[in-house]
């Protein structure tokens, strides 16, 4: 299946997922006029969700970004790991 | 070619053969460029532009689409060792954008910097400015509307031709605004006082592309940024 949502971020930016799933993730892409820094490392948060239970909960999906965000030193602006989260689950229903 | 040269100027800023460099420069022909993140399919009619002789590219910076129209804007960039900026990001933003805000009140006008990377003048978006950060280089770029077509605008912009509507055009014409709706001055004056803005208070000499420059530019611009690799590959 195929999914897309689109959430603007709370004093943020434009944030869409764009996904395809069965039962786990196959492919998601991360859409936006946001900023990554560096840019790069945003393909290490798109990586996160590959084979990824299509019922992981929105906390937890939160909690992975947030950890590679931390372990990265990926600065977001204009988007956060909550809204990637929220809009991902949004593309899955 | 334009973000060719960016990078390339990138590069040799960091390799010690290039001063920090400042450009002002337009755009021939007409352009559409977009956010490292937006996907080209989704923002970009391509059709349209094609029709229009507008060409598009993928960014190395993050941020929004934008219309850089040849006689209705005036893009810049901010090449320079790190360290010669805030710190942070979002105060770099503050920092970079004071100088267009300098530059607009050379003509008269009353700008405000609007967090994250917007400037104002009556609530109205004047300006869009994007900004990366690479191994110890910022380079940051951006957009000062001197006219604006919003119609054309919505047309190379991926809206479909029905939502075009008198209502949107008007939406998008309360929530931007350019130089001309201000000031009588010719784009080369909004220029020289951009220019004034931006250097105030520091040395600089005017100068061109070294010839290696002009070589890397031209090879970034052939591999990357005129590929559709780069420019749709999201």
């Amino acid at each position: 299946m195929e999914g897309y949502a689109e959430y603007k971020v709370p004093d943020g930016k434009l944030v869409s997922v764009k996904v395809t799933y069965s039962d786990r993730i196959e492919s998601l892409q991360i859409l936006g006029d946001f900023f990554i820094h560096p840019e790069e490392s945003l393909t290490d948060i798109e990586n996160i969700f590959i084979n990824m239970d299509v019922n992981e909960t929105e906390g937890r999906i939160t909690e992975m970004i947030r950890g590679i965000v931390i372990a990265k030193k990926i600065e977001m602006i204009g988007v956060t790991p909550e809204a990637i989260a929220k809009t991902t689950k949004m593309a899955i229903k | 070619m334009n973000m060719g040269i960016d990078e390339a100027v990138s590069e040799s800023v960091r390799s010690g053969s290039s001063a920090p460099t400042m450009r002002f420069y337009r755009w021939d022909p007409s352009a559409v460029s977009i956010g490292r993140f937006q996907s080209m399919k989704k923002e970009v009619n391509t059709d349209t532009c094609k029709e229009l002789g507008v060409e598009w590219v993928r960014r190395i910076t993050g941020g929004g689409a934008v219309y850089h129209d040849l006689n209705g804007e005036i893009t810049y960039s901010i090449i320079a060792p790190e360290g010669m900026f805030p710190k942070g990001i979002r105060e770099s933003y503050s920092f970079i954008c004071g100088w267009i805000i300098k530059g607009l009140k050379g003509l008269g006008i009353e700008a405000q910097f609007v967090p994250i990377n917007d400037i104002i003048v009556e609530g109205k978006k004047i300006s869009g400015n994007a900004q990366t950060r690479r191994k110890g280089i910022l380079l940051q770029h951006g957009t000062i509307l001197y006219d604006l077509d919003v119609k054309k605008m919505f047309s190379l912009l991926n809206v479909s031709k029905e939502k075009i509507s008198d209502k949107m055009v008007k939406s998008a014409e309360e929530r931007v605004t350019c130089v001309r709706r201000y000031s009588n001055a010719g784009i080369e004056e909004l220029c020289k006082n951009l220019m004034n803005g931006f250097t105030e208070g520091k040395e600089y000499d005017i100068g061109k592309l070294s010839e290696e420059e002009q070589k890397r530019a031209k090879e970034l611009s052939d591999s990357v940024y005129s590929s559709d690799g780069w420019n749709f590959s999201r």
